[in-house]
């Protein structure tokens, strides 16, 4: 059966028929992966039963795994899955669910705030796969929302005020917003902002997009709270539910996402329920901005 | 003789045929109050209030609020005197403050959905905003009916938070947006407050959200869990259908229901004049029993 892909949204997302990601992929299938990524930049492929080994070996067709080394509150002891995943269950070491004044349940907490992966990364990540092993019979959905058709809706007075803005961001920033601030030194430094253009042009279809995410903490040479307040326009913005695909998880799906022209976010969901999502992530190539000194 | 015209389908209303820089009727007061109970908002166009008028016309409605501890600003530097809130952009010579002034980003957690004074054990009842002078361009305040917000939830949510105490401080609108640089004096006039998440209309008898950028926290959950929880309310409580922007003209009077109402400014050029001058009536019941300072 043909690889064929169906739009799900009016601007962006659509859903891939007729591939099975468990098997090698042909040259041909992954080009048209690639271009669906490059228009859609969100993909959804139902009935994908991957193994870790599987679901990494189809990553590889995109590029270079981004490996996480587990996240700044994460000992690699703790790790439930091997570094080349980033494990987004609500899962601790013994696959239980974890304690609801976990640390890491929640450090977790913020994917539950609109973000692009890894843009805490001075190189930032190009995709995302995420596979639903377990997942929840209400909430959990994953919601995206297209930063191309985004930046396309800013008037132009605003389009010229932020062409040339470069935002610092840190998965400080982001469990800042929520009230979780405590760090060691050592995770401090590991967090370190790092800087990113506000606007950046994908690569392949020149079309320009919104770099947002809760990482954002700053615009550089602006006070941080006028920065703050101005990024939450932006953010409220380029969030409106004409920019919004909400993913209903089933089990088996794989949904893939271009972090370059998406920003995502998970919904509320009884977490003393098992929800096994296993994430892998293509590095991306280039920085977007040079890093301060 | 007192009209109301409603302005969205679900609250705020406009208000016709009243001069409020004069004495008013009690037949006017009744009509007003019964405006803002339906209403929750009312906007009174062309009222040419000086700040004695604008303290009178408040006085109709309750005793004025007129308590420190809702800013950082210095007694030396405030423009205006303890029961009027200066919600302008200006310093005590009426300049523009300075872009960095801390001030100026102090005032910026006004860009944040909020209701005032919710920051206090008894939080304020209405909230009146004269625009003396105002920008042509943004500037705009936006007001959010948080009793349409609750009627909207699903049952599960609406029975989840019934009982909920949330933690209210200035702190935490300011620690928002990156501003935490206080003083311990600073940080004692802005210790938390507790506040129902659910209140009741003392007329209307309805529901509502009492959310606000100054709720950090919720009694016995954890704190991140807590704010994600409560950002998800807020931005179901703000959707557009449940929003009513309002674009001033110079001597609007604006006067909003703070236990059924949040509001936020829109961003604006503040190298521009805007001399918005805000009374308060001050509340007069806690909505929860707060705990003593150990």
């Amino acid at each position: 059966m043909a690889l064929g892909i169906r739009s799900l949204h009016p601007v962006f997302a659509g859903e891939v028929t007729g591939l099975d990601t468990a098997r090698p992929l042909s040259r041909d299938q992954v080009a048209a992966i690639e271009a669906g990524m490059d228009r859609y930049a969100v993909l959804v492929l139902r009935d994908q039963r991957l193994t870790d080994q599987q679901q990494i070996a189809f990553t590889l067709n995109f590029g270079e795994l981004e490996h996480t080394r587990g996240n700044a509150i994460t000992r690699p002891a703790e790790l439930r899955l091997d570094p080349a995943f980033a494990d987004v269950s609500n899962l601790d070491k013994d696959h239980r669910p974890l304690a609801r004044d976990s640390l890491r349940r929640l450090y977790a907490l913020g994917n539950r705030l609109w973000h692009s992966d890894s843009s805490f990364r001075a190189v930032p990540a190009t995709y995302s796969l995420l596979s639903g092993r377990v997942v929840v019979d209400k909430g959990g959905d994953t919601e995206f929302a297209d930063m191309r058709a985004a930046y396309d809706a800013l008037d132009e007075a605003t389009k010229a005020e932020i062409e040339e803005l470069i935002c610092e961001h840190s998965l400080m920033f982001s469990r800042g917003q929520l009230g979780f601030s405590e760090f060691s030194p050592d995770e401090s430094e590991a967090m370190r902002p790092v800087r990113q253009r506000l606007v950046r042009t994908h690569p392949v279809t020149g079309r320009k997009s919104l770099f947002l995410a809760a990482h954002i903490g700053g615009i550089v040479g602006w006070p941080v709270p006028e920065a703050r307040a101005f990024i939450r326009d932006l953010m409220e913005h380029a969030t409106q539910p004409q920019f919004v695909y909400a993913h209903k998880w089933r089990q088996w799906d794989l949904v893939i996402w271009d972090n370059r022209q998406v920003m995502h976010r998970v919904r509320r969901f009884d977490d003393t329920k098992v929800r096994d999502m296993r994430r892998t992530t293509v590095g991306g190539t280039e920085m977007t901005v040079a890093q301060a000194a | 003789m007192i009209s109301i015209r409603q302005i969205t389908p679900v609250f705020a209303g406009e208000v016709a045929g009243v001069d409020i820089t004069r004495p008013l009727s009690r037949e006017d007061v009744a009509a007003i109050e019964a405006g803002m109970d339906r209403h929750a908002v009312l906007v009174l166009h062309d009222q040419r209030l000086t700040d004695d008028a604008q303290r009178a016309f408040t006085r109709n409605f309750g005793v004025l609020e007129a308590a420190p501890g809702g800013h950082i600003a210095t007694a030396a530097e405030r423009r205006l005197p303890l029961d009027m809130q200066d919600a302008s952009n200006l310093d005590q010579d009426q300049k523009p403050l300075a872009r960095d002034d801390r001030r100026r980003m102090f005032n910026l957690g006004n860009r944040l959905w909020h209701s005032d004074s919710s920051y206090r054990a008894v939080p304020a009842k209405y909230s009146l905003l004269s625009g003396r002078i105002v920008v042509e361009r943004g500037g705009h305040t936006e007001f959010a009916d948080m009793r349409a917000a609750y009627d909207a939830l699903d049952d599960a949510t609406k029975a989840e938070i019934e009982d909920l105490v949330c933690e209210h401080s200035l702190m935490f609108s300011r620690g928002e947006l990156g501003f935490s640089e206080l003083s311990d004096q600073e940080r004692a006039m802005f210790r938390p407050v507790r506040q129902r998440l659910v209140r009741t209309h003392p007329v209307s008898g309805r529901n509502s959200l009492f959310l606000s950028a100054h709720a950090g926290g919720i009694v016995g959950w954890p704190v991140p869990e807590a704010r994600a929880f409560l950002r998800d309310l807020v931005e179901h409580a703000t959707q557009p259908r449940f929003v009513y922007s309002h674009k001033w003209r110079q001597w609007d009077l604006v006067m909003w229901d703070n236990r059924q109402i949040m509001h936020r400014v829109t961003r604006f050029d503040e190298t521009r004049v805007r001399d918005m001058r805000r009374t308060t009536v001050a509340g007069d019941a806690i909505t929860v029993v707060q705990v003593q300072a150990a």
